[in-house]
């Protein structure tokens, strides 16, 4: 794991890395802000967020369906109220639409659980300077050549090159 | 009489023409402002006593009030006919829509407007929207000392706190007389039963049937055309019809 | 010579603007994280003392109280006949659209790429989570049989009765628990972040407390990726939400046959209405968090009062717009009963509170807000906002108790005298104040990682002579 204080010599790094035959699979970026793919010339990230953000869509429509569709008629006769048709239009379209929304952020919530698998409370590899602004790259995959690999990343202005270690965070 | 098993939801019938099954002529010329009737809804329909406080503060909880309203001021005073209000059974009620819990539904067995004493959980939407503004809360447990719980009614339920309540044309009452004449295998007779207030009234004024049978009182007292229906402009198809100044 | 002074002159602008600019006056991300932490970390004894006392009110105001209600109905409030509801209605009300100010600083100004925004997002966020909680609490209130309350909610029961979809009322429960869920979620997903960066730097209970919520975030690609969609889609999504949230509880009375309720513009009167009071408490607290919380001032700068107060004067203008369409439909074509209920409130025996209302929400305002100088001033902004609060509380006061005074049955017409609604309204507002001040200390109240990408994006550019602040787009 290389830790470096700038975007500038983490960018240097990653191209060099990739120069030396390292994968764009094998690292992985940790940073504390969120710095996008373009800027440290990686490929962009696969999300599923908003493909489960669709799904609770429909599920929530579904809901909504129900509540306004299925439930008058579900009580053994028909509830009369006021000269209102049974099943209303314009509450439909209320109840449609915050059950719809409902479950679309809900969704989208759990999404980004599902997809960062959280929660996580596994030991993990992590160096807490991340939080204070630092960008670290970890290389997963085994290296040829460590030692110069770890003089190559110093030379471009890692502040630290180490054995990442899994631990608790 | 079509019981409940009958209605199929096809059968829901939301026109606005309908004229309802009960319904009430009030002659407010006759009328003596002598309270008769609300004493007699009181007693009939177990209504608590809520006392002077609370009652000048707006709490009463009479589900007909004579409303009194007079012209001019004191010593040359008119007094202009008194106002007997009650829950006008409206077929097309502001008040039923609006409760989120279904405790006010509209009969359409009986064509009266319904409150379901054991659902209702006191949001009050359904007494704001009314119109009239007849129907009462159950703003406390009032209390009935000794020994007046003997005078309660078995056919009606006691109310507890937190339950809104109105007039119900005396449901009770017709409930009996129809399970008495269905037991009999004939017709209920117009003029059998009536309504409390209707009962009580010294001068007559209140006069309770079937609008939807030609031949009752109600309805040949109504085809004379001089009748008023309160705050109709507002589609609330009432079934009570005033007469007034004629 | 002249270069020279030129040159001081730049460096003299330079300086000011960053002193100014909090974008453009950028810590090492350790310090400012330092600093977050040691602001969240330090209490002191006056801290102590306000926090006994408001859980007192808030143990007497609104535990006890409600208890008494329940227990003898709520005959010891002031509602009767015809003002079936009261203070109750107008604190649920008030208190959501105060929740609808934090909304809209974190999601319309994030979608309009408001950038001084940022270091206020969470203080505002909380407050919409706090304030749907009193809102909450409000409605819950004033139901005659509270302990039955859940048949409001869709479940399947045995009885196969479910709630009544054409009620306002049952809109109204989808709406604000739809909006409860999402601003909760809205306010978390941004802070997963913060809080790690809070268990990196803590120890003891609070590294546990701040282990466990940060569910093992470390800011990996894959990790801010999620986060940043997620955030996007909540961004654009809670827009409408929170429209609609509010038109919907404008439905409650809109829907209503009462005369002066049944008017059609309510639904954009009553979400402009909850923004205008909403960003008065937002200034409110943000006043009272720099001014007592440590290290804030570099955080919250008057540069942040002035820009909520320019929108503070647009919205109180939209206020005034809204209000005056409806006043003004309503005196025109007015049917007796509302020309009746007109008179009712302004001079009626609660007048007094209608023209404090129009002077609270568009006269100070107007003449305060315009000025540079004061907008930029921390306890100017804070007494509007305070007053605008007061003016917005009034007004639904005006259209709740006061418009259920008169009706069309005028053997009816009484005044409304609250009751026990006033020590449990008290209570509500200790609450709130309450919560946030445990959550001051709880969570990082400012999105560091959020300031430290809006600095990021800021610099100062040259274009010929002029210094100029440049922004650029980092999506």
């Amino acid at each position: 794991m290389a830790v470096f204080a700038d975007l500038e010599p983490a960018a240097d790094a990653i191209e060099h890395l990739r120069s030396i035959g390292v994968h764009d699979d094998c690292m992985n970026v940790i940073s504390g802000i969120p710095v996008t793919e373009a800027m440290l010339g990686r490929p962009s990230q696969w999300t599923n967020v908003p493909r489960i953000a669709l799904g609770g869509a429909a599920l929530g429509f579904l809901g909504g369906f129900f509540l306004a569709y299925v439930t008058p008629y579900l009580y053994p006769y028909p509830i009369q109220v006021g000269t209102q048709a049974f099943v209303p239009g314009p509450p439909t379209v209320v109840v449609l639409f915050e059950l719809t929304m409902l479950g679309m952020l809900l969704a989208t919530f759990l999404g980004v659980f599902l997809d960062s698998l959280f929660p996580n409370y596994r030991p993990m590899k992590y160096v807490p300077e991340v939080s204070d602004g630092k960008i670290a790259i970890l290389i997963e995959c085994s290296v040829m050549d460590e030692k110069k690999l770890t003089d190559a990343l110093n030379k471009l202005g890692a502040e630290s090159v180490q054995q990442a270690e899994a631990q608790h965070l | 009489m079509a019981t409940l098993a009958d209605l199929k939801i096809s059968e829901v019938k939301l026109s606005e023409e309908q004229t309802g099954k009960w319904g009430m002529v009030i002659d407010q010329d006759i009328c003596t402002g002598c309270q008769a009737c609300v004493a007699a809804c009181a007693m009939e329909n177990n209504i608590s006593f809520v006392g002077e406080e609370d009652s000048g503060y707006g709490r009463s909880m009479h589900w007909i009030r004579i409303e009194r309203f007079w012209e001019g001021e004191y010593p040359e005073v008119k007094m202009t006919p008194n106002q007997p209000i009650l829950c006008q059974q409206c077929g097309s009620a502001p008040c039923e829509p609006v409760c989120p819990v279904f405790a006010t539904v509209h009969s359409q067995a009986e064509q009266l407007n319904l409150q379901v004493y054991n659902r209702c959980v006191g949001t009050r939407y359904c007494a704001n929207n009314c119109p009239y503004q007849v129907r009462s809360f159950n703003w406390r447990d009032y209390e009935r000392p000794e020994p007046l719980p003997n005078q309660l009614n078995p056919d009606v339920t006691v109310r507890r706190r937190g339950v809104m309540e109105k007039c119900t044309f005396c449901i009770q009452r017709i409930q009996k007389a129809q399970d008495q004449a269905k037991g009999e295998g004939r017709e209920v007779v117009d003029g059998e039963f009536t309504t409390a207030c209707a009962q009580a009234c010294p001068a007559s004024a209140i006069t309770f049937g079937r609008v939807d049978d030609p031949e009752s009182l109600v309805s040949r007292l109504t085809e004379q055309n001089y009748g008023v229906k309160h705050l109709e402009e507002l589609g609330t198809l009432p079934r009570v019809t005033y007469f007034k100044g004629g | 010579m002249s270069e020279k002074k030129n040159h001081a002159e730049h460096a003299h602008g330079e300086e000011h603007l960053r002193e100014k600019h909090l974008m453009l006056d950028p810590l090492p991300r350790g310090q400012m994280n330092e600093m977050v932490m040691e602001s969240m970390q330090t209490t002191s004894w006056k801290f102590w003392v306000v926090f006994a006392i408001l859980s007192v009110i808030v143990a007497y105001g609104l535990f006890y109280s409600w208890g008494v209600m329940i227990a003898e109905g709520l005959g010891v409030a002031g509602v009767n006949r015809p003002a079936y509801w009261g203070i109750f209605l107008v604190n649920t009300v008030f208190w959501i659209g105060i929740s609808h100010a934090g909304t809209f600083i974190s999601a319309i100004l994030r979608v309009f790429k408001a950038e001084f925004r940022r270091p206020f997002t969470r203080a505002a966020e909380l407050m919409t989570t706090f304030g749907l909680v009193q809102a909450g609490f409000s409605i819950f209130m004033h139901m005659g049989r509270v302990w039955l309350s859940y048949w409001l909610m869709p479940y399947p029961n045995q009885r196969m009765l479910w709630p009544n979809l054409h009620s306002p009322l049952t809109w109204d429960l989808l709406a604000i628990t739809t909006y409860l869920l999402s601003s909760t979620m809205y306010l978390f997903l941004p802070l997963i972040p913060d809080v790690a960066m809070a268990r990196d730097r803590s120890t003891g209970w609070r590294k546990t407390f701040y282990k466990i919520l940060a569910l093992g975030f470390r800011g990996t690609e894959g990790e801010w990726t999620h986060l940043r969609n997620a955030m996007g889609i909540f961004a654009w999504a809670i827009i409408p939400v929170m429209f609609s949230v509010h038109t919907i509880v404008s439905w409650d009375f809109a829907a209503a046959t009462r005369p002066g309720w049944n008017s059609t513009i309510f639904g954009p009167y009553f979400v402009v209405g909850a923004l205008h009071s909403g960003m008065g408490a937002v200034v409110m607290v943000l006043a009272i968090v720099r001014g007592t919380m440590k290290n804030m001032k570099y955080f919250i700068r008057p540069e942040h009062f002035d820009a909520i107060s320019k929108l503070m004067l647009i919205i109180s203008m939209a206020w005034a717009y809204f209000f005056f369409n409806d006043y003004m439909v309503q005196w025109y074509g007015g049917d007796k009963w509302t020309k009746q209920l007109m008179h009712f409130q302004e001079a009626g025996p609660m007048g007094w509170m209608w023209f404090a209302m129009l002077i609270f929400n568009i006269a100070i305002p107007w003449a305060v807000l315009w000025n540079a100088r004061w907008r930029a001033t921390p306890w100017i902004v804070f007494i509007v906002g305070l007053l605008i609060n007061v003016g917005m509380w009034f007004e639904r006061y005006i259209i709740i108790p006061v418009s259920l005074s008169i009706n069309r049955m005028p053997f009816t017409w009484r005044l409304y005298e609250p009751g026990i609604e006033i020590p449990l309204g008290i209570g509500t507002l200790a609450f709130f104040i309450l919560l946030y001040m445990a959550a001051s200390r709880l969570i990082p109240l400012v999105p560091v990682w959020e300031v430290q990408e809006g600095q990021m994006a800021h610099e100062l550019k040259k274009y010929g002579r002029e210094t100029v602040v440049s922004v650029s787009e980092l999506e």
